[in-house]
């Protein structure tokens, strides 16, 4: 090649430079304007309200929002840090769309850069000691051969061989296309050949003598496998002991296993279901969601004023879990209620089984003991047994709504019971 | 009755896969040959159950059946009939049943291109582990994401009806099949590398044969990752076509490890090199295809495009595990004695090129997987606080490696095998160089700002320029050819179409095709300009170098939707009508935009805002130059994808790059020397054709 | 390596895989994933802003009973759900008078949240926030989302979706069991 190529290339590339200077836009003095600042913010802060959008992209209402509020801070004079943090400190720290380089987020780019780091480094590595290869003498190349043969099977020693062949067939085409200069191609002819030699003495040397399989590709390459089609087994090359295939079944049979293992335990347990589902994903409701779910809809029956409906379900409930206080009281402030109703002394008195037994099952609930102070004022004129039972009542944290309807029958039995009222029931 | 009909099908299919995989495995273990030949009836029964079950879905969906839960949700009596039949894949279990029908699909492809071999260890092993994979989706699909669930409770009089952003477009009905077919045809070559590991047959014959499946497999997958962008950009409203979003990236990351491999196979059949990396790459393909149906289906990532929240979630996780296994497990076990006899010979090479291609994709897959799934590591590290990681962050890694490749889709087809030297090169590229130099010459002269754009474009003709010249060459060799066959001159000009098939020449093509999309890329979202602007009728804006000018309004009902259409005229010329739509009484109202493409650029209009005060409506306008070229930039790497699976003048893989293709002559055959030394002696005399260089 | 480069490198992605695979097993459903706010725990934004009839209206940094600060539309089905319960939980505190109620209107017309109110029931202000300063004051991107703040100014809860009446008080409890 001539030397008078060389200003081209000289040319070329200060041309190049130039214009990427120029075009970078490095040497404009004119400063950011506002705009600019502006809209560079906003294509690092995602839109609230979308998905992966930022708030430069998408036209929704919050994305308008964000973006007047970036714009009036800019007019402000605020800086761009701080632009960012007030946002951040309204919408939480996913709303800015670049990873911040501190903390755990580093991860994030310190991964790609330090992979790449060292993908370049093992690039530069495997490719210089390459290019240090070419310039080893053949005898050394030879050398290096044989330490790596050491111990190889005749299928390895052959498939060396077809590459050396292969080798040195293409280099001849290639030097004879004139992609190979001729001081190159002598120099890996001589190398290529003194392998060849080489590993033809140790073939012969191990017992494999002119073992010359056909060179790969003389064919019009056409789809044929090399060699006569194998017969069926496990194992390539026909002639093993069966210690060999039961060793590989073993360890299929582990992966296998494994694998199995591995699907088996990730569905069932490290999987995050809704409540109440199996793992094939039916969502099945559980005993205790059951009656959740049942507890729930009597409430709502209660509500409709429809106690009887609610007083099947409250049974229901009872007939799963005989010891749910929650039905148990509700059920018996319901058979209360009906009993004084029809004047039914046998509900009445079952209502304060009831009652009774759900305050055992549940000392600390608000309810029964409202139920049952009411019931002890009402009925058995107790008040000093009402008292006690709303004592309870106001220690469990009842609701405000529930203080508010029940103070007029709290204060009727503090009065009754000649006990001063405490101060947590509102008065009139 | 379609429930019944639809689960036998899956039934069937799911019986038939696990039958063919004990029938299989027993042949291969006791060496029966007609064992294994029975086991190859199973492929066509799974297809023949996957077809039973979609017809009994795509029945249900046109009659509007909606005892099914499935119609009952994305189905009702106004879908049009179009989207009805499309409804299939437009939810989570329906999804899974095209999976299972595209499986059954090359399944059945396979047992029959391969019916002569079937006894052969390597064809067997890859058809079991093809009936694995198909056992495991159609044992998907019979509860964990069962298709004809019966719906629950009363059955409804109409049904919910397809999501609005799915009713918006055409593009709904072809971008999902095409993806499928790219991301199941991946099983095939991942079922043959399985195989080869297995059965230690290590040579590069099931490549050769594969190639074509693997080819036919990565160009779908690249129409429906265009026809997804091209979707995205015409439904979503916001004018741009890629966002980062995950469920984009997780159909990105196998198309670029499957383009790393279908790159780096080559330098396996020439050279016998990078057997373990192909291996490798093949098997991440394919876990990675496993890997994003588990993110868009898992429901442990938001994403616009991400189905319902499922159950299957475990399942699909599971699975990738066990093919991480599998496949990591065996290159541990066999891959020293996969290694290469041989190494690179020279750094300057396209041996050395491929490798760093392969480390520049691998880069690429890294930096996208790791940005997807990021904040989810990062909840878990810290303790429930969250980050989100976006456009910008992927754009910042990404551009360098985009512009790495482009340089290497430069250099690459100029660079021998084995080894060159610099002044080969210089004289090779010196012409692409130049016109590299004078585009960004001129691109700073026109105006165009900014180092990332400026480095596209310039990488971008310098890449162009060398494919151009490595098929104006295979032209030139197939006008010699024929012309020295003794054609007419007219005749062996028309035999030049010559140069543009086979293997090395459609992938020129392709990458002319992927310089087209990069340049438009750079431009687009380099030079975009958006604004938003409040129009009353009558009144004309001008921006970015267009006028708009609202001409008025009128609401356009259909039988299934309602739209509320605002008429536009954009330069005085055309009139374009952005609107808001309601598909079926009572969904949300979706945006529909207008586009008014041309080469040079694209207006993007959008209503953003009605007002109550008066018929003043205010508009989105996004002026981007070039995104037309995006779309010509993917049929062309569709049309190059075709023409390389066209057999071309048959080179033999160790010819030379610029080895002459004689049509006389008697070709070059190197015959298998018993003494290396005699090689130049026993080959015949070449012709003097003057090879060009 | 040498030899067995193959193998360490299987080992190694082996290795990166399965602490993979046990980040993504574990992580909870998007969609169920509890958004958070940066708010909680410390001190609310003032409110200010103007109701429905044009008059001023502001509440003071402390206001010394707890505030459920309501976000809105009147198109969107949860709001609508919660609609019912935040009336009933403002009629029972409206006696003791120790929680108030503001709602803000987020993303709608005003005639079309002016009439939701009413036909709600509505007897408390609602701001119209119509340049969005107290919406994006108080980070706010989905409807409807309530924030119960403490009588001493501190935000005590930030919740996204409908509430219900069993919410606040849960809400309000907690918040008075911390500050006891």
């Amino acid at each position: 090649m001539s030397t008078r190529r060389f200003p081209i290339w000289i040319v070329l590339g200060a041309v190049l430079v130039v214009a990427l200077v120029i075009g970078s836009g490095v040497l404009d003095t004119t400063p950011v304007t506002a705009a600019q600042r502006a809209v560079a913010i906003e294509t690092g802060i995602k839109c609230p309200s979308c998905e992966d959008l930022s708030v430069a992209n998408s036209s929704a209402q919050t994305a308008v929002l964000v973006r007047n509020t970036v714009r009036q801070l800019i007019g402000e004079g605020k800086s761009d840090q701080q632009i960012q943090a007030y946002l951040v400190s309204r919408y939480g720290s996913a709303i800015v769309l670049v990873p911040p380089a501190s903390g755990w987020s580093l991860l994030v780019w310190v991964l790609p850069l330090g992979g790449g780091v060292l993908a370049i480094a093992g690039l530069t590595t495997v490719l210089v000691r390459k290019r240090m290869n070419e310039l080893v003498e053949p005898a050394d190349a030879a050398r290096a051969d044989a330490t790596l043969d050491a111990g190889a099977s005749s299928d390895q020693l052959d498939a060396r061989r077809q590459f050396l062949e292969q080798s040195l067939a293409d280099a001849f085409a290639e030097h004879r296309a004139g992609d190979l200069s001729d001081q190159d191609y002598q120099a890996l002819r001589k190398r290529d050949t003194a392998r060849l030699a080489a590993l033809d003495v140790r073939m012969v040397a191990t017992g494999n003598v002119g073992v010359a399989a056909p060179v790969a590709g003389t064919g019009d390459g056409a789809a044929e496998p090399e060699g006569p089609v194998p017969t069926i087994m496990l194992s390539p090359s026909g002639v093993r002991p069966k210690r060999n295939r039961r060793q590989r079944l073993l360890i299929s049979g582990a992966v296998g296993a494994f694998g199995t293992a591995l699907v088996l335990l990730v569905a069932l347990f490290a999987a995050n279901r809704l409540p109440g589902q199996t793992p094939s994903g039916n969502a099945t409701l559980s005993q205790q969601a059951q009656i959740q779910q049942m507890l729930a809809q009597a409430a709502t029956l209660e509500n409709d004023h429809q106690p009887g409906g609610a007083a099947q379900l409250y049974q229901k409930v009872l007939g799963e879990n005989p010891q749910n206080e929650v039905a148990m009281a509700q059920l018996g402030w319901l058979e209360y209620q009906t009993g004084v109703q029809g004047k039914s002394a046998s509900l009445i008195n079952d209502a304060k089984a009831k009652l009774n037994q759900a305050v055992q099952l549940n000392p600390g609930d608000y309810a029964p003991r409202l139920y049952l102070g009411t019931v002890l004022l009402d009925q058995d004129n107790n008040a000093s047994g009402a008292v006690a039972q709303y004592q309870a009542f106001l220690a469990a944290n009842p609701p405000a709504a529930l203080l508010h309807q029940a103070a007029s029958l709290l204060r009727q039995a503090y009065t009754q019971a000649g006990v001063p009222l405490p101060s947590e029931v509102p008065a009139d | 009755m379609n429930a019944a009909l639809g689960n036998t099908g899956v039934l069937l299919g799911f019986v038939a896969a696990l039958v063919g995989v004990v029938v299989l495995a027993v042949g291969l273990a006791k060496g029966r040959e007609s064992t294994i030949r029975a086991g190859q009836i199973y492929g066509p029964v799974v297809l023949l159950g996957g077809l039973i079950a979609t017809v009994a879905m795509e029945h249900a969906l046109i009659t509007h059946d909606f005892s099914l839960a499935f119609v009952a949700d994305n189905n009702s009596r106004e879908t049009p009939l179009m989207y009805s039949i499309c409804g299939m894949w437009s939810a989570l279990s329906g999804s899974i049943l095209l999976w299972g029908l595209i499986l059954g699909g090359y399944a059945t492809a396979m047992v029959w291109r391969f019916r002569k071999r079937a006894t052969e260890p390597l064809v067997a092993w890859a058809t079991l582990v093809v009936y694995v994979v198909t056992a495991f989706f159609f044992g998907l699909m019979l509860h964990a994401a069962d298709p004809f669930q019966h719906v629950v409770g009363a059955i409804p009089v109409d049904g919910a009806g397809p999501n609005s952003l799915l009713q918006d477009n055409p593009l709904q009905a072809i971008h999902p099949p095409m993806l499928y077919l790219g991301f199941v045809g991946f099983t095939l070559p991942f079922a043959f590398a399985i195989a080869s590991l297995i059965t230690g047959r290590l040579d590069s014959a099931w490549q050769r044969e594969t190639r074509r499946w693997t080819l036919f497999a990565w160009t779908f997958l690249t129409v429906g990752i265009v026809l997804g962008a091209m979707w995205s950009y015409q439904v979503l409203g916001w004018g741009g076509f890629w966002a980062w979003d995950p469920v984009e990236n997780a159909s990105f990351l196998p198309w670029l490890v499957g383009t790393a491999y279908l790159h780096s196979v080559m330098v396996q059949e020439r050279r016998g090199l990078l057997r373990i990396w192909n291996l490798s790459l093949v098997i991440a393909t394919f876990s990675l295809t496993i890997l994003g149906t588990f993110l868009t289906r898992s429901g442990v990532i938001q994403s616009v495009h991400a189905f319902s929240n499922s159950t299957i979630g475990p399942l699909l996780l599971g699975f990738f595990g066990l093919t991480l296994v599998t496949g990591l497990g065996l290159i541990a076990w066999r891959g020293d004695r996969l290694r290469s006899v041989g190494g690179i010979d020279s750094p300057i090479s396209r041996e050395g090129a491929f490798l760093a291609n392969n480390l520049l994709f691998v880069a690429f897959a890294f930096v996208v997987l790791l940005g997807t799934v990021f904040p989810l590591l990062y909840e878990a590290l810290d303790g429930g606080q969250q980050i989100t990681v976006g456009a910008p962050y992927f754009n910042r890694l990404i551009i360098p490696i985009g512009l790495g490749l482009l340089f290497l889709m430069a250099v690459a087809p100029a660079l021998p095998w084995r080894k060159t030297s610099i002044e080969v090169m210089r004289g090779r590229l010196a012409v692409p160089a130049v016109v590299a130099v004078s585009v960004v010459v001129a691109c700073v002269l026109g105006g165009s700002k900014g180092i990332e754009p400026l480095a596209a474009f310039g990488l971008g003709a310098f890449a162009a320029a060398s494919a151009g010249r490595a098929l104006a060459l295979s032209v030139r060799l197939s006008w010699r050819g024929a012309r020295a066959s003794g054609a007419s001159s007219a005749r062996s000009i028309l035999a030049g179409w010559r140069g543009f098939v086979g293997r090395a020449n459609g992938g020129m093509v392709v990458h002319i095709g992927v310089v087209i999309i990069a340049v438009g890329l750079a431009a687009a979202t380099a030079f975009g300009h958006r604004t938003e602007v409040a129009l009353s009728p009558g009144q004309t804006s001008s921006f970015a170098g267009h006028t708009v000018e609202f001409v008025g309004t009128r609401t356009v009902k259909t039988s299934s939707s309602s739209a509320f259409q605002a008429i536009l005229r954009v330069d005085g010329r055309g009139t374009y009508t952005p609107a808001i739509t309601q598909f079926g009484a009572g969904s949300q109202d979706v945006g529909t935009p207008a586009i008014d493409a041309s080469w040079r650029d694209d207006v993007y209009l959008t209503i953003d805002a009605t007002s109550t005060s008066g018929a003043q409506l205010t508009f989105g306008v996004v002026v981007q130059p070039l995104v037309m070229w995006l779309w010509v930039g993917g049929a062309l790497l569709v049309l190059g994808s075709v023409l390389s699976a066209v057999p071309g003048r048959r080179r033999r893989p160790t010819d030379p790059v610029s080895a002459p293709t004689v049509a006389t002559a008697r070709e070059p055959e190197p015959v298998a020397p018993k003494d290396a030394e005699t090689v130049a002696d026993t080959l015949p005399e070449p012709e003097p054709v003057p090879v060009g260089s | 390596m040498g030899r067995y480069k193959a193998r360490w490198i299987g080992i190694a992605v082996l290795i990166i895989g399965a602490g993979l695979i046990a980040v993504l097993a574990t992580r909870p459903s998007a969609t169920v994933a509890e958004v958070q706010s940066p708010l909680v725990g410390h001190t609310a934004p003032v409110i200010t802003g103007t109701t429905f009839d044009g008059s001023a209206f502001s509440l003071p940094t402390a206001p010394g009973h707890f505030v459920v600060l309501n976000f809105f539309a009147s198109w969107c089905a949860p709001c609508q759900q919660e609609g019912q319960d935040l009336v009933a939980f403002q009629f029972e505190h409206q006696q003791s008078g120790d929680a108030s109620m503001v709602s803000v209107v987020f993303g709608d017309t005003l005639s079309a949240a002016r009439t939701y109110q009413t036909m709600l029931g509505v007897r408390w202000p609602t701001l119209t926030d119509a340049n969005g300063k107290l919406t994006l004051a108080y980070g706010v991107s989905a409807r409807p989302t309530t924030f119960v703040i403490a009588p001493d100014g501190r935000v005590a809860a930030y919740i996204v979706g409908a509430v219900t009446v069993k919410d606040l008080d849960r809400v309000m409890s907690a918040a008075k069991a911390t500050h006891a």
